[in-house]
């Protein structure tokens, strides 16, 4: 009897956690309209080959996610799972390094057709060939792998860095120049393309042991510009291998229909969409609120700004309800950058003082209308090395609290102790002797008795019709403090792309350009899950002059940092690149070429029909979305 | 009159390529670099060396190292492109949009399309109100209907059109959820013929109100001043004394006198189908020519913009010609006879 009973209850626990199980389980289905801020182009090629603009992007990563490395939660690459069975490196004797890749054979396209190495090889293969370089294509990958640089100039027709080793494997092997790299993961990735829908079925790709190319037919641009044309802005019928189908795309209405594609295997952690139909049309900021009212938008994506948040929380806020939002921090921040080599902001007393001056909490908040936070360095709040180093910079970062104190006797410390005639200031402007190296060009320095003295006036560069700019007029320029301090910012209002003329000194657009001029700019940085900052602070001039290290500053242990971060790093080593990623944050902090201003929290408002949505800067809504579902 | 039709058309061609050449000087005059603006976004994730390649790629794609004549000379048609064939405007090229990455023809063709299919709407709505209105109010001069009408015009006149907008979106789409909010079609549709023709005019009903309203003002209080004109002059006086019926008085003496002027208003507007209201299009999120307008100067997409212009350019000779054409059919005597 007893025996029975407990049988009877293990079968009844099973029966019932099964049932829970069952209902745990989100059932696909319902349809979510999203409300975009930019414009579809129709371009659907499956990376940024030639648009670029972020709803084209977000499109793209619904329709193709089977790369073979991918980004987690926290911005962390990883091997995807679901497509690649095994990914094998080894540094070979001449430098390079090889990763092999072994794909998963269950693999398949929307269509049902299987996919193979293959059609991820053929992707670099298409995208790096003299003719699609022609034609437009911005693949860059060619100059990573061994071979690339004379197969994209079409001196040799095998790429003999990428090698098809198999039906299911293939090879890649990097350059020298390349490696050790802390993302050296990215190295290894590839998606899958179809060549079909791509070229026609008469191409495959082959390999001989020399490496891989394309065969089948010409290669030639005349014969792939109506094939690449019609592959990239095809719509219905579009092969792809992704969570979801692109049902149609109505070019006069710029509105895309997604279906869930029931041959997609899974993300990286083998999660599979629930949410059916996904319609992706223009949302207008001005009609955003009330088209999310009516219900003619169902989702408005990180969202910023005061006005908007205020706005979609009184939504959210509302009796009737119907309505929920995650929040969360933006993976960058706005800034006043410096020009480091010439005039005041070359001394980094300067820069210090610039920062005591403004009171960044009252900015941040001010300009974000309470919906901001304020980060001390170049870095996220939502990024794994920042949580990891939270305490560590509580403790050493310069917060640069408001002190008009502080600054002055950061300026008196650094020989800005004379006023205009030579003589002790006591008020108005403040002067420092300068030597010749450090007088430099600038334009409003003074000979008194042989010797040159340099005015504390900083020449600011501010893009036109920008908020930030208006703030930091009123809390920067015109604070009488800045005055008091003997200094003067001195404003310039000009379009963006004049702001990046002078930013870059670039001559190619006018001479003029090529002097320095504005030592500070307010400008916006975001930040990818890629942290790499190599380059940035570079010394050699001839980088300097391509563009790199636009803040003129060259400072060997910031630039050392940089540098070892990632290439003197393996990803096998997290918690090394951590650390020098730590100290390259402190160094930062302390030289101060930028000011951070603000860093936003964004916002994403939708209908509370859409459950389980998690969305963070790292983590957006194409990847969201799996782990979501609609519950009527 | 073929001799004068002719000559017009001479002038045209010379307006029109002195014209090109002095935009496209002043597009590319603008201090900036559209290589580097169209790759900024790409710098954070590209490496130097991949940076400079692509950097480098661009600006000879674009021609950017050449000098202005003679990108003007390819961009027209006059000298040939570096594979030696002419292909250039008059060759039939309108260009490459650098935003949208294909050519200029095929980016322009959708908004077009529903450009020309809401101004359409917009213009029969507007005339079929603000002719038969303009006459009323004229001969009915001073009545309580002719005060009204010249209170809600102005009103209607004064009141920019984006506010008018929001306003008639809060009235007709949310607090009486009558219309939609924004966009051409049913989200997620795939009508066909005529049920997709009635779901665009749902969507557009809106937009159209908006337009009409807008335009109701100047259009009625222009045909009222000119009826007014006519009214007052002496044949109407004898056409009334004669004994001629007020109908007959007033739309075959009065409103053919009074045609002059609203006759170039009307073609002016007719020949306006083909532009598009870049701040209805905006607010009401329609993909039509002003928002592609908008769009292609705030991404310094040059090519795109130049081409619109020199085909409103087109436009707006071709109408200046038809307007002194229709100026003789509708008064003989200025009808060119030579």
């Amino acid at each position: 009897m007893m025996k029975k009973l407990v049988a009877l209850t293990l079968a009844l626990a099973l029966v019932l956690g099964l049932v829970g199980t069952m209902a745990a389980e989100p059932a696909v289905g319902g349809e979510l309209i999203y409300g975009s801020t930019t414009e579809i182009s129709g371009d659907w090629a499956h990376t940024a080959i030639w648009t670029n603009n972020a709803s084209d992007n977000m499109i793209r990563g619904l329709m193709n996610d089977y790369a073979t490395v991918s980004f987690d939660q926290g911005g962390a690459m990883v091997m995807n799972q679901s497509t690649t069975e095994s990914i094998e490196s080894v540094v070979n004797e001449n430098g390079t390094k090889t990763y092999t890749v072994k794909i998963a054979e269950d693999l398949v396209f929307n269509d049902g057709t299987p996919i193979t190495a293959e059609h991820y090889v053929a992707s670099i293969l298409l995208f790096s060939h003299p003719s699609l370089i022609e034609l437009g294509s911005k693949s860059v990958a060619h100059l990573t792998y061994v071979g690339g640089d004379s197969y994209s100039k079409g001196d040799s027709m095998v790429f003999s860095g990428v090698r098809l080793l198999d039906t299911y494997s293939y090879s890649l092997t990097v350059n020298a120049d390349k490696v050790p790299y802390f993302y050296d993961l990215s190295y290894a990735s590839l998606s899958p393309l179809s060549i079909d829908m791509w070229l026609g079925e008469a191409y495959s790709v082959h390999d001989f042991g020399e490496g891989a190319y394309l065969v089948g037919g010409k290669m030639d641009v005349d014969t792939l510009t109506p094939k690449v044309e019609r592959a990239r802005f095809l719509s219905e019928g579009r092969v792809t291998a992704g969570p979801y189908n692109l049902v149609s795309y109505d070019t006069g209405a710029k509105q895309a229909v997604l279906e869930i594609n029931p041959n997609y295997k899974g993300n990286f952690e083998g999660q599979k969409p629930s949410v059916q139909k996904i319609i992706i049309v223009k949302a207008e900021q001005e009609t955003q609120m009330d088209a999310l009212k009516t219900g003619a938008i169902n989702l408005l994506d990180t969202m910023t700004g005061g006005v908007d948040i205020n706005a979609a929380m009184d939504i959210v806020e509302a009796p009737e309800g119907g309505f929920d939002y995650v929040s969360f921090e933006r993976n960058g921040y706005g800034k006043l950058m410096f020009q480091c080599d010439f005039g005041p902001t070359q001394f980094k007393a300067v820069r210090h003082s610039i920062a005591h001056l403004l009171d960044r909490p009252e900015f941040a908040n001010t300009f974000t209308q309470g919906y901001g936070a304020l980060v001390h360095g170049p870095y996220g709040l939502a990024m794994w090395m920042y949580k990891e180093s939270e305490e560590q910079f509580n403790q050493e970062l310069n917060t640069y609290p408001y002190s008009l104190a502080d600054a002055q006797k950061l300026l008196e410390d650094d020989g800005w102790v004379l006023d205009a005639q030579g003589n002790a200031w006591t008020s108005g402007l403040r002067y420092k002797e300068v030597t010749a190296e450090e007088a430099g060009e600038y334009k409003h320095n003074v000979t008194v008795g042989g010797k040159v003295l340099m005015p504390l006036i900083i020449e600011w560069s501010s893009s036109e019709g920008n908020a930030v700019s208006e703030l930091l007029v009123t809390m920067l320029a015109n604070n009488p403090d800045v005055t008091a301090a003997g200094m003067e910012i001195r404003q310039n209002v000009m379009t963006f792309d004049e702001l990046l003329n002078w930013m870059y000194r670039d001559k190619t657009v006018g001479d003029q350009y090529g002097v320095p001029t504005y030592g500070m700019y307010n400008l916006a940085t975001n930040f990818t899950p890629i942290y790499d900052m190599s380059y940035n602070w570079t010394r050699d001039p001839e980088m300097v002059a391509q563009g790199y290290n636009v803040n003129y500053l060259f400072d060997e242990d910031l630039d050392q940092l940089s540098m070892d971060m990632v290439y003197g790093v393996d990803s096998s080593e997290p918690e090394k690149y951590r650390e020098l990623w730590a100290d390259y944050i402190i160094r930062w902090n302390d030289l101060l070429p930028e000011v951070p201003l603000y860093s936003n929290v964004y916002y994403t408002v939708f209908v509370d029909k859409l459950k389980g949505y998690e969305q963070s800067s790292l983590w957006d809504f194409e990847q969201a979305i799996l782990y979501s579902w609609i519950e009527e | 009159m073929g001799k004068y039709v002719l000559k017009r058309l001479v002038y045209i061609i010379i307006v029109f390529l002195v014209l090109s050449l002095l935009m496209y000087m002043l597009y590319n005059l603008i201090p900036t670099d559209p290589a580097r603006a169209e790759l900024e976004p790409m710098r954070p994730s590209l490496k130097p060396d991949e940076y400079q390649e692509l950097y480098l790629k661009l600006r000879a794609d674009l021609g950017l190292d050449d000098p202005m004549l003679v990108r003007y000379a390819r961009w027209i048609g006059f000298a040939p492109e570096k594979d030696g064939k002419l292909n250039g405007l008059f060759q039939g090229n309108f260009g490459y949009s650098n935003l949208y990455k294909k050519d200029v023809r095929l980016v322009i063709a959708d908004p077009m399309a529903i450009t020309v299919f809401m101004n359409i709407f917009a213009t029969i709505l507007a005339l079929g109100i603000t002719i038969p209105l303009g006459i009323k109010t004229a001969v009915k001069k001073h009545s309580l209907l002719d005060k009204s009408v010249q209170v809600f015009s102005i009103v209607g006149y004064s009141i920019p059109i984006f506010i008018v907008s929001l306003v008639f979106i809060y009235l007709f789409a949310v607090l009486l959820p009558i219309f939609p909010v924004m966009g051409t079609k049913t989200p997620g549709s795939t009508f066909t013929g005529l049920r997709a023709f009635t779901d665009r005019l749902y969507y557009l009903a809106l937009p159209l109100i908006v337009m009409t309203f807008a335009s109701l003002g100047g259009m009625t209080r222009y045909v009222r001043a000119a009826m007014i004109d006519a009214l007052s002059m002496d044949y109407v006086r004898t056409a009334r004394a004669k004994g001629v019926r007020e109908k007959a008085v007033i739309y075959s003496h009065a409103w053919r006198n009074a045609l002059l002027p609203v006759v170039t208003v009307v073609i002016g507007w007719f020949l306006s189908i083909f532009s598009g209201s870049v701040v209805i299009e905006n607010t009401f999120s329609i993909n039509g020519m002003g928002k592609l307008y908008i769009d292609g100067l705030n991404n310094n997409d040059y090519e795109l913009v130049l081409a619109m212009q020199m085909f409103y350019t087109i436009i707006s000779l071709v109408g200046i010609l038809l307007t002194d054409l229709s100026y003789g059919l509708v008064d003989p005597r200025v009808r060119v006879n030579k």
